[in-house]
């Protein structure tokens, strides 16, 4: 299993920049570690997010290196997957626990669905349950 | 006139070899190169590769980067823009459905295409679909503004 590395600086100010740096990273459901690394899992698309994100912050006056790597020692492969899993599962718990509502708002939760499916990088089982639950609260068929 | 790009063209690159033919260069011709490693020929223009003038800017698609560069005022261009922000960068405001989709299918022309410069070719029709189809609805929507 591969992983990509973001490693950057940016200027103090304007905070702009910072912002806007951080933000994406979050909207990516990039994980950071050490405060100083961001993690993606090595797909086509994220390699491809993250070089974007890497040449906006050098065009934000910043400095930014990106890796393509491999995990040696420190953590596993799962233990990281674990980590980018957590906040995808807590959503898709969320989604489930609104759905037992009596008149659950189903345009809501299938956009948030939709939203948690892309930073669910590893595809997790919960989350094709939470599809069929939304299917069958809107009487579709299952 | 020679244009490069990255190889394995998708959703943005599509639109921007379209958006290259019908309003820029009739004659284009495209080259495709393997990411980061290669040198950029000299002789062509470079577009959606990381820090050439025809790129992602300030979170916006290369697409974009065209319309501002050639001054393309076309509001079904503009629309097109937005919708090719939303299926290939973060964004976080989502404002057209169509964009995931739009996507997918630039992906699935590309893995049916034997090669980059056919999945452009294919792409044309994808595009001349989308402009036709955002077109007439404007035309709607005038008539709307029309009546009384």
């Amino acid at each position: 299993m591969g992983w990509l590395l973001l490693v950057y600086r940016i200027p103090r100010e304007p905070t702009k920049g910072r912002v806007y740096a951080w933000r994406k990273l979050k909207q990516l459901g990039a994980l950071a570690l050490q405060d100083a690394v961001w993690v993606l899992p090595a797909t086509d698309r994220c390699r491809e997010n993250f070089q974007w994100l890497a040449s906006e912050i050098v065009e934000l006056g910043g400095e930014s290196l990106l890796f393509d790597t491999e995990l040696l020692m420190g953590t596993t492969d799962d233990a990281l997957r674990e980590r980018f899993e957590e906040p995808v599962l807590a959503a898709y718990e969320e989604i489930l626990t609104a759905l037992e509502h009596r008149e659950p708002d189903l345009a809501a939760l299938s956009k948030k669905y939709q939203q948690t499916l892309i930073h669910d990088y590893f595809r997790c089982s919960l989350g094709e349950r939470v599809r069929k639950k939304l299917l069958a609260a809107s009487g579709g068929a299952q | 006139m020679n244009w490069v790009t990255w190889e394995s063209v998708g959703v943005d690159r599509m639109g921007c070899a379209w958006l290259i033919r019908r309003y820029i260069d009739a004659e284009a011709q495209f080259i495709f190169v393997p990411h980061a490693s290669a040198p950029l020929p000299e002789d062509a223009e470079p577009f959606d590769i990381p820090g050439v003038r025809l790129s992602h800017h300030a979170g916006h698609c290369s697409f974009h980067a065209f319309l501002q560069q050639y001054d393309l005022e076309d509001p079904v261009l503009t629309r097109i823009a937005r919708m090719i922000d939303e299926a290939d960068t973060v964004q976080e405001v989502q404002l057209e459905p169509v964009a995931p989709g739009l996507d997918f299918l630039c992906e699935g022309i590309r893995l049916t295409s034997p090669d980059d410069e056919t999945a452009l070719n294919r792409g044309m029709m994808i595009y001349d679909a989308l402009y036709a189809r955002l077109s007439a609805e404007r035309g709607f929507s005038d008539e709307c503004e029309r009546k009384p």
